[in-house]
C-alpha cells in the first residue's frame, strides 16, 4: 500500500467528481482499478482508474452513496491530503495487440465509464463504438472528451441523449456485428441483460468482457 | 527429542505447507506427534475462508491452551493475517505467524528454545522457501506453484490474507518435481491459491503443465483446484495425456449468472458447461468436482434451483458446499439481501442431498471398470487410496506397500460414511 497526495478534485455533478493524485512510480493497465482510503484507516472501497496508463498522475470518479462511508468522505478530501492506494487490480484489460485492428464496443452505465475513459484515453486511436447509459444528460461525465462520431448516449429518465432508452434497448435496436469486440461496465442486471443480447445477435463468448459496478 | 504437533485446516496449500514444515522439523531431529497427543510444540496452520473456519481454528487453539499450557503454540496461516491482533492479545499463544513468514516456522522456534525472541522483520518472506515434503502427512506429494490471487471475488478474503498473485520460478519447480519423482513420488499435485494464473517469465500455466507432464518417470500429475476462466485449448488437449489424471476441482460457486456476476467470478454457466463437455466429449467418465457458495447476498429460489439443476447436470463427482459467510473488508460484505441463516442451512441440506445423489451417480460407472490406484493406508490386508479418478477404492490383498500403484477391478459400491469403491486386485 501507497500513500499518494491529493493533487486536485473536480465536481462533475452534485454528487459525482473526479479525484486526481499524484503517480510517483504506480503502474497499471487500462480497465484495473484500486482500492483507495485514507492513510492509516481501515475504510477503503474499490475504484476504476479513469486516466490514462501514460498521464502522469491518477484519477478516479466517484458518485457519492447515499448513506456511504468514504465517497462522502474523499469529497471533502483537499489538494495535500494523503490517500493510500492499493493494486492495481483485475483482468478487465484490452489486449494490445487487438486494439491494433479490431473493433470495439464499450457498454457501460453511470460511473461504469470510469475504465471506458482510460480505455479509450490509453489508446486514441482505437476503433470504438462507446454506449453510455445514464438517467439524465448531466451524468454524461466528460462526454466532450469522446469522438461524438463514436459516442451514444443513452438516456433513459428524459430524452436529452442520442437515444431515448436503456442500452439493452438501444442494443435491440441496433445488432452488433459478430466480430466486435465488447468490454461491459456497469451494474449487474444491465450486463446480465446485455451479454445475453449480444450472445444471442452472435458475438462469440469469448471476446465478451465485464466489470461489475454495484 | 523434542516432539511437535500440527492441525491444518482448510485448502490443499495449507497443507502442502504442514507437509514441508513437518519434514523439516523431522529433518533437525524433532518427533512429529498426533494432534491429541503431549507436545512441546503445537502449531495450527489455520483458515479464515468461512466463519466455520473461523470457528474451527478458534476451537483448536482453545484445546491447546487448556491441555497443554506448558507446551509452544505457533498459530500460522490465514487466521493469523486476518485477525493477528485478536490472536496477538491472547497471552497462551506464544507466536502469530503471518503466512509471509510461515516458512521461517522452523527458526523461529529454533530461536525460541535457544532462549531468543525473532521479530517478524528477522524471518524469511520467501513463500516459496519450503523445503522437501516426504516426511509430511501425504503419500501424494504437493508441489506448490503459485500463491495469492488478483481475482477479488467479491465474497473471498482469501486476496487479503493471502496477498497477491505471485508465481513460483519456473525451473525451480521441475527441479523440485525431479526431485520428488527420484525420491519415489507416484503422484504430484499441483497445489496454489489461483493456479491458473501462473505466469513467470514466458511461461503460462499450460507451458508449466506441459513440461512436467513431459518429466521421465513412473508418476501421474493432478491439478487440484482450479478457476474456470482463462485456460484455453492448449491445457484441455494436455488432459488427454496419459500422465494426467482425468479429475479436475472446477469452481463454479453458483449455477446462476447473475449471481456469478455478483460474485465478480470471470465464467458464465454457458462457458463453464462448454468446458465440461468439450472434456467429456473426449472422456466421458472425466471426474469434475467443484465448489457451491449456499446464501450468497440476494440468491433467489430461481438463482438456488439453478445451483440444484447445475448439480444434477453436470453430474460432479463431488460438491463441497458451504454457507456463504461474511467476510470482514470484502465487497458482498456490503451488500443488500443477505441471506437468513435458516435459509441458507435449508438450502444447503436440499443441496447436499443432490451433490449425493451425483456422487453415487458419477461413482456407479466404475463398477466393473478397472482403477489404478495409489495406495495410501494399509490395514492387514486391506489398502485405501485414490484411482486415476479421485475416487476412493479399497481392496484387499497381500504384502501391500504404501505409495504403490495397483490396478483394481471396481466389484460394488458401499454407501457408508463415504461412497466407497470396492474392488478385487487384478
Amino acid at each position: 500500500m501507497n500513500s499518494h497526495q491529493v493533487i486536485s478534485l473536480r465536481n462533475l455533478t452534485p454528487s459525482t467528481y473526479i479525484i486526481r493524485l499524484e503517480k510517483k512510480d504506480f503502474t497499471f493497465k487500462t480497465g484495473q482499478y484500486i482500492t483507495l482510503g485514507y492513510s492509516g484507516s481501515i475504510d477503503r472501497r474499490e475504484y476504476s482508474i479513469y486516466s490514462a496508463e501514460q498521464d502522469d498522475y491518477i484519477e478516479v470518479l466517484i458518485k457519492e452513496v447515499e448513506d456511504g462511508l468514504l465517497s462522502k468522505k474523499l469529497k471533502r478530501c483537499k489538494p495535500g491530503d494523503k490517500l493510500d492506494i492499493d493494486g492495481a487490480f483485475g483482468h478487465f484489460s484490452l489486449k494490445a495487440d487487438e486494439v491494433k485492428n479490431k473493433k470495439f464496443l464499450f457498454i457501460s452505465t453511470g460511473t461504469g465509464i470510469s475504465p471506458i475513459h482510460s480505455f479509450i484515453h490509453t489508446y486514441p486511436e482505437i476503433d470504438y463504438t462507446l454506449l453510455h447509459g445514464i438517467r439524465h444528460k448531466e451524468e454524461a461525465y466528460e462526454s466532450e472528451s469522446y469522438d461524438s462520431n463514436r459516442y451514444i448516449l443513452c438516456t433513459s429518465g428524459e430524452d436529452t441523449g442520442d437515444f431515448n432508452g436503456r442500452v439493452t434497448e438501444y442494443l435491440l435496436k441496433n445488432p452488433v456485428s459478430p466480430d466486435t469486440i465488447c468490454y461491459l461496465c456497469g451494474n449487474c442486471h444491465m450486463i446480465y441483460e446485455a451479454y445475453d443480447i449480444l450472445e444471442k445477435q452472435g458475438i462469440k463468448l469469448g471476446p465478451i468482457h465485464t466489470e461489475v459496478y454495484f | 527429542m523434542k516432539t511437535i504437533a500440527f492441525k491444518t485446516l482448510g485448502c490443499r496449500l495449507n497443507q502442502y505447507e504442514t507437509d514441508a514444515l513437518a519434514s523439516k522439523f523431522q529433518n533437525n531431529a524433532y518427533k512429529l506427534v498426533d494432534f491429541d497427543e503431549e507436545a512441546d510444540v503445537y502449531v495450527i496452520n489455520s483458515c479464515t475462508v468461512t466463519h466455520q473456519s473461523d470457528h474451527k481454528s478458534r476451537n483448536f487453539i482453545n484445546q491447546v491452551t487448556k491441555r497443554h499450557k506448558d507446551s509452544v503454540l505457533v498459530v500460522t496461516g490465514c487466521m493469523a493475517d486476518n485477525a493477528k491482533e485478536e490472536l496477538e492479545s491472547r497471552n497462551e499463544i506464544n507466536y502469530v505467524l503471518e503466512n509471509d513468514n510461515k516458512s521461517a516456522l522452523f527458526s523461529l522456534v529454533e530461536a525460541h528454545f535457544n532462549g531468543e525472541i525473532k521479530h517478524s522483520d528477522q524471518l524469511d518472506k520467501d513463500r516459496f522457501a519450503y523445503g522437501s515434503t516426504e516426511k509430511g502427512f501425504h503419500t501424494r506429494s504437493m508441489i506448490k506453484i503459485q500463491d495469492g490471487c488478483d481475482n477479488f471475488c467479491t465474497f473471498c478474503i482469501i486476496p487479503s490474507v493471502r496477498g497477491r498473485a505471485k508465481s513460483r520460478p519456473f525451473q525451480a519447480i521441475i527441479d523440485n518435481i525431479k526431485s520428488v519423482i527420484d525420491e519415489g513420488a507416484k503422484e504430484v499435485i499441483i497445489t496454489g491459491v489461483n493456479i491458473g494464473r501462473y505466469e513467470f517469465e514466458d511461461y503460462k500455466f499450460d507451458d508449466l503443465i506441459e513440461a512436467i507432464l513431459n518429466l521421465d518417470g513412473d508418476f501421474r500429475l493432478r491439478i487440484s483446484s482450479l478457476e474456470p476462466d482463462g485456460f484455453g485449448d492448449k491445457f484441455l488437449g494436455l488432459l488427454s495425456h496419459p500422465k494426467m489424471t482425468p479429475h479436475l476441482h472446477l469452481c463454479l460457486q453458483s449455477g446462476s449468472d447473475e449471481v456469478l456476476l455478483r460474485m465478480r467470478r470471470m465464467y458464465t454457466i454457458k462457458t463453464f458447461k462448454n468446458t465440461v463437455e468439450k472434456v467429456r466429449a473426449i472422456r466421458p467418465d472425466f471426474n469434475f468436482t467443484t465448489d457451491i457458495i449456499i446464501g450468497f447476498p440476494g440468491e433467489s429460489e430461481t438463482d438456488f434451483t439453478d445451483s440444484c439443476d447445475m448439480i444434477q447436470n453436470m453430474e460432479f463427482g463431488h460438491v463441497h458446499t458451504f454457507k456463504y459467510s461474511i467476510r470482514k473488508g470484502t465487497r458482498a460484505e456490503r451488500m443488500d439481501d443477505q441471506v437468513p441463516e435458516r435459509l441458507k442451512t435449508k438450502r444447503s441440506e436440499v443441496l447436499r442431498g443432490i451433490a449425493e445423489e451425483s456422487k453415487l451417480k458419477y461413482r456407479s460407472q466404475f463398477v466393473g471398470k478397472t482403477q489404478r490406484v495409489l495406495v495410501e493406508n494399509i490395514n492387514g490386508n486391506v489398502a485405501k487410496g485414490y484411482g486415476e479418478h479421485y475416487i476412493p477404492v479399497q481392496f484387499e490383498a497381500e504384502n501391500l506397500k504404501k505409495n504403490t500403484f495397483y490396478d483394481v477391478t471396481i466389484k460394488r459400491i458401499v454407501t457408508d460414511k463415504d461412497i466407497l469403491l470396492i474392488g478385487e486386485l487384478i
